[in-house]
């Protein structure tokens, strides 16, 4: 998982359901904010894939157009085997599935 | 018949403004548009289709087959960090997202 920029945040596009969930967080303005509401969410979610935090440029967000969310695969080759389309509306972990059992069928060179 | 075309030839000028307004607030990085988002009337979700717009304004420019664009990222604990291309040779997913 790439941390990346708030969604929803708190001084932004809050939303009802997050006030609702109590999941209330101003977006990060510093590395550290931003690892500590990173903690906080992969904790939360019982999120286990290894996470990392998007610098403070947000320049990973940017090169991938990551924001609010979205899903890719990188080949063995390093280059970019499956991009979704941008979330909420086309993360679908189902195409992403699809994408890595296509990937598995075909051998390393 | 007259008059009555009128309003509504004013009425699409209006929906058209609003929609190209729109489009251009989601080309915005995630930051202003956030602020632009937080303004906007509850109603123009209904009234705007805001999804079509979404898909093509965050489209983004890299393709499948491009190479990826490599970064080094610290893990959340920052106790250490990680580069895209060092984990080549296997497959590697990567999910975008945040808390809220």
């Amino acid at each position: 998982m790439v941390y990346i920029q708030e969604a929803h945040p708190s001084n932004a596009w809050q939303l009802e359901s997050n006030v609702k969930d109590s999941v209330i967080f101003a977006d990060p303005m510093s590395t550290d904010e931003r690892s500590d509401v990173a903690g906080l969410c992969v904790l939360r979610l019982s999120i286990r894939l290894p996470a990392l935090i998007d610098n403070i440029g947000n320049s990973t967000e940017r090169a991938y157009t990551g924001w609010p969310d979205r899903l890719y695969v990188i080949d063995r080759d390093g280059r970019i085997a499956f991009k979704s389309a941008p979330g909420p509306y086309g993360f679908k972990p189902d195409d992403l599935a699809r994408a890595l059992q296509g990937m598995a069928r075909t051998p390393p060179d | 018949m007259c008059k009555l075309l009128k309003v509504a030839i004013a009425l699409g000028v209006v929906y058209a403004l609003l929609v190209a307004g729109l489009y251009a607030a989601m080309a915005q990085p995630p930051e202003r548009f956030g602020q632009i988002m937080k303004r906007m009337p509850r109603q123009m979700f209904f009234i705007l289709p805001f999804k079509p717009l979404w898909m093509q304004a965050r489209a983004g420019s890299l393709r499948v087959g491009d190479q990826a664009p490599d970064f080094t990222l610290q893990t959340t604990d920052r106790t250490r960090t990680v580069q895209l291309s060092s984990l080549r040779g296997k497959p590697v997913v990567l999910v975008f997202g945040s808390y809220t």
